[in-house]
């Protein structure tokens, strides 16, 4: 059992929806101003994170 | 792209702004989307679900608490969640009313509270609106008067929009729960366009049950709804089971009768729960949203020959608009013909109204961001120009 790979995947899509989220709030044009690019920025780390943790798990 | 086989991706709130009238307070907040990614099995709230085996005593997730919540929030005495409001008027009407009694609905009734009415047995009766499309207590009162007349007894049940569907109007539901009461009529608010959306305190406007729905406006998952009660009709409405197998002598414990056992089991509660607070939240903001829904309908209102068919000025975010003297005059010429205001709201990334509409239709601005506001006014002003309409 990996209890650390489930939690890694289910931050992950955590994260990507709030990165849904982002779309919805600025749709049609997706337009971000500066705060939500940082926003942006420092949710995809945490989504490479646990892509990370993911590969440490389950594939090496 | 695909979801899964033949089933596309619906990425409509993502890549548009969307204005459909039915859909806008039911938007997910990204609290609901996380809780249905991980409630999408479909007993998922079940794991711990101990004796006495109802939905509404389940601890983990806080189902419990949920419901003592939502009573306090509504100002009412007890509450369930039910599949949609339909499922909310059908479990009261078939408590109150028995075949043949009078029923009143009003002239801007939902067809769900008339089918709830009609699977009871129950004879419907309207109150009228007046000339600028509200429902009234006076009309009320008139109405139970000739139901008096016709029937010699009051009617069993009221129903009263609190903000109907048509035209997005808030009627004056205390005066006529005042009214309603004084002939002893119990009395239903549909709030399938306030519960969620604005602030409603049943206790202070005086009814007996308050409607709401989950996935119209309370950022729920679809089919979700809620009824409430006043203690002295919960009893009724919310009664238990009194039957029992006749070879096996079973029984049914406290499964609630009018909602045949438990109602929501997966997504559609917790993703309600999930929404919960946000929408707690949100109610207390209403005044943005009627800032959005005053600034698109006077940009179209700034359109000649364009009229509202709602109250006005705007006092919600779904409002019926008549543009036959606007953009149906364009869509006579128009090579799209009716289609042509569509397409072009879809140019500008824009959804939500009925295709082919130019004549009589409906908006609905709630949840929109002040940006997103801003460029469904535009729009509407250009494109009106740009097909040589005077703007003002």
């Amino acid at each position: 059992m990996s209890q650390r790979a489930v939690d890694a995947v289910f931050q992950a899509l955590f994260l990507l929806t709030d990165i849904r989220a982002l779309l919805r709030e600025t749709a049609p044009d997706h337009l971000l101003d500066d705060e939500q690019k940082q926003q942006a920025a420092r949710t995809l780390e945490k989504v490479q994170k646990q892509i990370s943790i993911l590969e440490k798990e389950l594939v090496r | 792209m695909k979801c899964s086989g033949d089933i596309d991706v619906r990425e409509v709130e993502e890549l548009s702004i969307n204005i459909d009238p039915i859909q806008a307070g039911g938007r997910l907040t990204p609290e609901a989307m996380k809780a249905c990614i991980a409630y999408g099995d479909g007993y998922s709230v079940c794991d711990y679900c101990l004796k006495p085996f109802r939905l509404d005593y389940i601890k983990k997730p806080p189902i419990a608490e949920f419901h003592r919540d939502l009573a306090e929030w509504l100002h009412m005495d007890e509450v369930r969640v039910v599949p949609g409001a339909r499922r909310g008027f059908q479990a009261v009407a078939s408590t109150l009313v028995e075949k043949g009694d009078p029923v009143m609905l009003t002239a801007l009734s939902h067809y769900t509270e008339f089918v709830s009415v009609e699977q009871s047995g129950g004879i419907p009766r309207e109150i009228p609106t007046d000339e600028h499309n509200r429902v009234t207590a006076d009309a009320a009162g008139m109405r139970i008067e000739e139901v008096m007349r016709e029937f010699g007894r009051p009617p069993s049940l009221l129903f009263v929009e609190h903000v109907d569907y048509q035209f997005g109007n808030i009627h004056e539901v205390k005066e006529i729960a005042r009214v309603a009461h004084s002939y002893d009529v119990p009395v239903l608010l549909n709030g399938a366009y306030s519960v969620g959306i604005m602030e409603v305190d049943g206790s202070a406007l005086g009814v007996d049950f308050v409607v709401g729905s989950g996935h119209k406006s309370m950022a729920a998952p679809a089919p979700s709804g809620l009824l409430a009660a006043t203690s002295e009709r919960a009893e009724s409405v919310f009664r238990t089971t009194k039957v029992k197998g006749d070879l096996t002598e079973r029984t049914f414990g406290i499964k609630e009768v009018e909602l045949m056992g438990c109602t929501l089991m997966g997504v559609t509660i917790v993703g309600m729960m999930a929404s919960f607070p946000a929408v707690q939240e949100r109610v207390k903001h209403f005044d943005r949203e009627i800032a959005h829904s005053r600034l698109i309908t006077d940009a179209l209102l700034s359109i000649e020959g364009t009229e509202v068919q709602s109250e006005y000025p705007r006092r919600h975010s779904l409002t019926r608009i008549d543009t036959r003297g606007s953009f149906d005059k364009v869509a006579e010429t128009h090579k799209k013909r009716g289609f042509f205001l569509q397409s072009e709201l879809k140019k500008r990334g824009i959804t939500g109204v009925i295709p082919g509409s130019t004549r009589v239709w409906k908006y609905n601005t709630y949840g929109l961001t002040d940006a997103q506001a801003q460029h469904v006014a535009d729009a509407f002003r250009e494109i009106a120009a740009e097909n040589g309409l005077n703007v003002t």
